[in-house]
């Protein structure tokens, strides 16, 4: 058993875990965020995506004592109560969702990409969810949801 | 050096079971105590959207607000069987069934208002509550049954009316060729799809996005690598699937021919939105390079075997 300490979605955990426990069992078995999800298990998916530390990593290809004294954000994260997040909004407005199983990865790697990226192309929208599969939707209207909650952000921005 | 190539594919596809295969979906539409419209049927929601196109068909046929239905399904201890959601069939089949019931609930309803109330109306939904607090315990439920016509092709001639109904979809799209890598990317894409009536559009894109995905890694990436009765390529890291890079905006126009007996007008999409993109493809690639692949997917391996063939040969 190892002792760690980190930021999840702006919270502070103190939480003994094993030495083996990947990241994504931290989050989902240990602290009950199961809004991360996992997929194949072997980092090609993009089902478990977390954003630690501003980048999106794969959630089942980090330990967990990889995560000692980071940030971490999941799903759970990002709407303010019963306000959804813009970027969730131009998720449900666009009809980019499907069965769903891949949505909150590819959220956050809309998230992660509008942070550092605020106006991308279509062509940077894919590059930026390149590492979430989906076998629903044809990615097509995800690409339109995160072009649409870039426009919602900037509005948002303006407002404030 | 890359060519560029455009092929067109087209198809018609039978929704439903089909081959005199008993087709039956049943569907109750129930007016609550409070005063909502509760639909019960097994139809499995997976993402295709028949949650809000069953619950949109319900509102039609109640002349009521969308918001009054609430739509109870897949639980089968309390929903009687829709069929699977299979063969592109829950719109039309479990549509009709939901149309039924919905309209003998409105009949029922319309009889109390007149009888109770004394108000002859179309317009229901403001008396909704009212009628259900009439009825109390006794609450007003009907059964839609809805049975799809097929017949068994004849075993001596191979004829028959196997299918109802049919639906209709064209794909043209245009590929790029690296003559050198055999790699074959998909630069646009348009199709056209017959989808009867289509009850809600956005769904229809959603499907046709989806199909057109699934029917690129069929024509170009995804192998099962079966040897000796094993998949060898059982993961992502070997079974390659499109990503977001791979698929291209793709031109929709919704073709809205309505069909006599589905409801509205409404026919199903969810497979033949797939069916004809991989023929579209490799007719591209035909276009492009000029060999004529018959097996998929065309990997960047098998075309370029068959590009070195072709030049050895002329």
């Amino acid at each position: 058993m190892k002792k760690i300490s980190l930021k999840i979605n702006g919270k502070e955990y103190n939480v003994e875990i094993e030495k083996d426990m990947r990241l994504l069992d931290l989050l989902r078995d240990q602290l009950h965020l199961t809004g991360t999800k996992e997929g194949c298990g072997e980092g090609e998916c993009g089902a478990c995506t977390v954003i630690m530390d501003g980048v999106t990593v794969n959630s089942c290809m980090v330990l967990a004592f990889q995560a000692d004294g980071s940030e971490i954000i999941t799903i759970e994260g990002l709407d303010k109560g019963d306000k959804l997040h813009p970027i969730q909004k131009a998720f449900l407005d666009e009809g980019a969702v499907q069965c769903g199983f891949c949505i909150p990865g590819m959220v956050l790697s809309a998230k992660a990409l509008l942070d550092k990226k605020p106006s991308p192309s279509r062509k940077e929208i894919r590059e930026g969810i390149s590492g979430n599969l989906c076998r629903c939707t044809g990615y097509n209207k995800i690409v339109d949801a995160i072009d649409k909650a870039s426009q919602y952000l900037k509005e948002e921005g303006e407002e404030k | 050096m890359k060519k560029r190539g455009i092929g067109y594919a087209s198809t018609f596809y039978g929704t439903g079971y089909g081959n005199g295969f008993p087709d039956i979906s049943r569907a109750i539409a129930e007016l609550g105590k409070d005063g909502n419209v509760y639909i019960y049927v097994g139809a499995t929601e997976v993402g295709q959207g028949a949650k809000t196109i069953l619950s949109q068909i319900a509102a039609e046929a109640l002349g009521i607000d969308f918001s009054k239905i609430t739509f109870i399904c897949e639980d089968t201890s309390i929903t009687p069987d829709a069929g699977t959601a299979a063969a592109s069939r829950q719109t039309y089949n479990t549509g009709n069934a939901i149309k039924l019931a919905a309209e003998e609930l409105k009949r029922e309803i319309m009889n109390v208002a007149s009888e109770e109330l004394n108000v002859n109306t179309t317009n229901i939904q403001e008396y909704l509550k009212k009628i259900a607090d009439i009825k109390g315990d006794k609450v007003i439920r009907k059964d839609g049954i809805f049975t799809a016509s097929t017949t068994e092709m004849d075993v001596e001639t191979g004829q028959g009316n196997p299918y109802y109904p049919y639906t209709f979809s064209v794909y043209g799209v245009e590929v790029e060729v690296d003559t050198s890598t055999g790699i074959v990317e998909v630069l646009r894409a348009a199709c056209g799809q017959d989808v009867g009536r289509a009850i809600n559009p956005k769904l229809i894109e959603g499907q046709i996005d989806g199909g057109f995905s699934m029917g690129l890694g069929y024509a170009i990436m995804e192998d099962l690598n079966v040897e000796n009765g094993k998949i060898k390529h059982d993961r992502f890291t070997s079974y390659l699937i499109p990503t977001a890079l791979d698929m291209p905006d793709i031109d929709k126009i919704i073709v809205e021919d309505p069909e006599s007996t589905g409801p509205y007008g409404a026919k199903g999409i969810g497979e033949p939105v797939l069916i004809a993109v991989a023929p579209a493809i490799l007719n591209a690639i035909y276009n492009a390079v000029g060999v004529r692949m018959t097996e998929v997917p065309v990997t960047p391996e098998k075309l370029l075997k068959a590009l070195r063939e072709k030049e050895r040969g002329a």
